[in-house]
């Protein structure tokens, strides 16, 4: 499915094997799409040699900073932003 | 790093080696060729055994032996009899 700017998400648990582009301190964690970056071939394909194809929408999600770490004591407007692939994402409240 | 602490960062600046300006070059030439892909180089870079003990341009040296050996380009065999040759050679003896 593709997702529109605002939309809440949560980065899957996954422990997918391999090259994977989604930093493990956001797995399981909510966030929201702050905007479609583009289309890129899948780069944990790309990684062995094979095509990436279908080309896959990227995102950049918004994070609080106070959902990432347990002892994160900034202040609570502290956000942070990473590019996260779609099939790394899943609607909050599970997969519609 | 990677989420994980990562100790102090050194912000000084240093000079860049003349092996490190090869290995960019090699780098590039490799992708140039079509033998490696930055998505693949990455991948390899995090295959490493001895990531954290390795400096930036060490980690892309290992990476891009490891990738030439998988892909058959070179053995590890002709890797290590080259570099003892040009051990020899540097050494004088």
């Amino acid at each position: 499915m593709s997702y529109r700017p605002g939309d809440r998400v949560r980065v899957l648990p996954s422990e997918k094997p391999g090259h994977v582009r989604t930093p493990g301190y956001l797995k399981g964690k909510n966030g929201w799409v702050d905007s479609l970056i583009g289309t890129f071939p899948n780069p944990e394909d790309l990684a062995y040699g094979l095509s990436g194809l279908p080309e896959r929408h990227l995102y950049k999600v918004g994070f609080r900073q106070a959902d990432l770490w347990d002892d994160y004591d900034g202040p609570a407007g502290d956000y942070l932003y990473a590019e996260v692939y779609e099939h790394w994402l899943e609607p909050q409240g599970g997969a519609s | 790093m990677g989420g994980t602490p990562g100790g102090p960062i050194d912000t000084g600046q240093h000079e860049v080696e003349d092996w490190e300006l090869l290995a960019d070059a090699i780098n590039s030439v490799l992708g140039a060729k079509g033998l490696q892909t930055t998505d693949e180089l990455r991948r390899a870079i995090e295959s490493l055994d001895h990531y954290r003990d390795l400096s930036y341009y060490e980690r892309w040296t290992a990476a891009t032996e490891s990738l030439l050996v998988e892909k058959g380009v070179l053995t590890s065999g002709e890797i290590d009899e080259k570099a003892a040759e040009l051990e020899r050679r540097w050494s004088g003896s």
